[in-house]
């Protein structure tokens, strides 16, 4: 069986074309970007607003209790932000496509279009690819674009304290090219497989969202002080997302099968 | 040889099994009708035909390709009809259309006269731009014909074409149908409307886990043995004459004509003789047709397990 790149474009091109045609998703989809947006911006203006304000040294000695006495406190803090922030921005490459995928295959069970696609000469690796992008390349454009509108938000927000930009950086810079892709491949390849499995795009959507939560854990953990995430940190997490993306695809293809599909939803 | 044959198939979902031993053959231009209860395995039977099913046991192959080995070069000369439409509804009707020529790697310029061609037969043209969502079950059904036919299928298998049509656009279907058939096309039909299978089929098999008979439709329609039998006014009066017979026929009487089940053959020169021997004068005695729906009831009835 080739592999047909015009099928794979064939499923991304109709997917993507329902997707621009669905309102309601669309609308679930912007809502988490503009949280990840406006929230830190806030903060950052927080920060920034008075810089001299005596409570802002406590909180950045509870982070960092060697800060020197010259240190400005309020620059420490914004920096501070962007980095625990980094942690929980990458929750939306997972999330997103989390959104898509579950309605792009499980959607397709509930709308009785599954058996006409499977009859068709589209083999599960074509279905997959083309599934994926569709899902793929719509998370990765909202989160550049988002990325985009952050680090302008921040850098007008913070321009009194850096006297230049602080974003973007070398860490967010590795995390929105190389961590960003990887972990909305793991995302969808989630969602492909949670919804090969179930009936309705809507449980595939809430059990697959389950995934976001040990993210949001070691967000919590790192603002809490338990975990120092650095450059080696989200290196390590990085590969161990690609590992996870292998097994998926591999688990997505072999889940995608024609029988498998059919006996159980058809 | 073209068109289906099909030796041995069955398939077994874990310890259930839908479907075993299925032998026929169906020629290139023919229209078959796959009749059965609902849950006989009809679905199945037309799954494994179009690929999306392993048998489980025996062999099939649809225009020389095998249903085991040959799945993608098999699916790109089939068109299956489902039950459901099965349309994106978000999409327009083109865009429909569009996903499958793409799908089947074909150039919509080519593509695109036949199946405007079609959806002007079914009465969609000027709608080609509508999302799908918007349109009536019939529009739906027809469309979804459309679909079927688009990439130009060699074997086509249509489960319930005309379920929620009116009746023209029922008819449009049936023609076209019967048109495909004569261009050399093989078309297995899967319905509950006999009169449809009646008007449309050459042959037809009936199945209900195994197949229970498989005759062309006037052949079936003569199973069991029934007498027409047209007399010299009112046929009512020898009714009492034959329910003396020995072997007691079950008679309906209606105007000048007699219709005489019988349990053999060989009862029908009694039944003349008998009529005769009452005083009739008999102007015509031929093997009866019962409606499609008898026999298939009586088939279904003593197939039950």
């Amino acid at each position: 069986m080739a592999f047909r790149s015009r099928r794979a474009l064939a499923v991304f091109w109709k997917d993507f074309l329902d997707l621009r045609r669905n309102p309601v998703l669309l609308l679930g989809m912007a809502a988490l970007p503009l949280v990840l947006v406006v929230v830190p911006i806030i903060v950052v203006w927080t920060y920034v607003r008075d810089p001299n304000d005596s409570n802002l040294r406590v909180i950045a000695l509870y982070y960092d209790p060697t800060l020197p006495l010259n240190a400005n406190a309020g620059r420490f803090l914004v920096e501070r932000t962007l980095l625990d922030w980094f942690g929980m921005f990458l929750v939306m490459p997972v999330f997103v496509p989390i959104l898509i995928s579950s309605q792009s295959v499980a959607g397709e069970k509930e709308r009785r279009t599954l058996e006409p696609l499977l009859a068709s000469p589209v083999t599960a690796m074509e279905l997959v690819a083309g599934k994926s992008l569709a899902s793929l390349v719509p998370a990765l454009i909202i989160t550049w674009m988002a990325f985009v509108l952050l680090c302008v938000g921040v850098d007008v927000v913070a321009w009194p304290l850096g006297q230049g930009p602080m974003l973007p950086n070398t860490l967010w810079l590795f995390g929105i090219l190389v961590l960003a892709p990887l972990f909305a491949f793991f995302g969808n390849g989630v969602a492909v497989l949670i919804s090969a499995r179930v009936a309705e795009a809507r449980t595939a959507q809430q059990i697959a969202a389950l995934i976001v939560l040990p993210l949001v854990g070691l967000v919590a953990g790192q603002v809490a002080g338990f975990l120092h995430a650095g450059p080696v940190y989200y290196a390590v997490q990085g590969g161990v997302v690609l590992l996870l993306d292998v097994a998926l695809l591999w688990a997505s293809v072999r889940l995608l099968d024609r029988e498998r599909l059919i006996s159980r939803w058809g | 040889m073209s068109g289906i044959s099909v030796q041995g198939l069955a398939k077994r979902f874990g310890a259930r099994t839908a479907v075993e031993g299925l032998d026929f053959d169906v020629r290139p231009g023919e229209v078959f009708g796959l009749l059965g209860p609902n849950g006989a395995g009809k679905t199945t039977t037309v799954r494994m035909l179009t690929g999306l099913l392993q048998p489980s046991a025996g062999e099939a192959r649809v225009w020389g390709h095998s249903v085991r080995t040959d799945g993608e070069a098999l699916r790109r000369v089939v068109g299956l009809l489902t039950e459901q439409p099965g349309l994106y509804e978000r999409l327009s009707a083109r865009d429909n259309l569009r996903f499958f020529m793409k799908l089947h790697e074909l150039d919509e310029r080519q593509v695109w006269p036949r199946a405007r061609s079609y959806l002007e037969r079914f009465g969609l043209a000027g709608r080609e731009n509508d999302p799908c969502g918007g349109f009536s079950k019939g529009m739906r059904q027809k469309l979804a014909i459309v679909r079927t036919l688009v990439h130009d299928p060699k074997v086509i298998f249509l489960d319930e074409p005309t379920s929620g049509l009116d009746p023209e656009s029922a008819r449009t279907v049936r023609d076209a149908v019967a048109e495909l058939a004569a261009e050399g096309r093989t078309i297995v039909l899967c319905s509950h409307n006999l009169a449809e299978v009646e008007r449309l089929c050459t042959r037809v098999a009936v199945v209900k886990g195994r197949l229970l008979a498989m005759a062309p439709v006037n052949e079936l329609r003569r199973t069991g043995s029934a007498l027409e039998v047209k007399v010299e006014g009112e046929a009512e009066r020898y009714v009492q004459a034959l329910s003396a017979l020995p072997f007691a026929p079950n008679v309906l009487a209606e105007g000048a004509r007699l219709r005489v089940m019988l349990a053999d053959e060989a009862q029908a020169p009694d039944v003349v003789a008998c009529l005769v021997g009452a005083g009739a004068r008999v102007r015509s005695a031929v093997p009866a047709q019962r409606p499609l729906e008898e026999v298939y009831l009586e088939l279904i009835r003593e197939g039950r397990v």
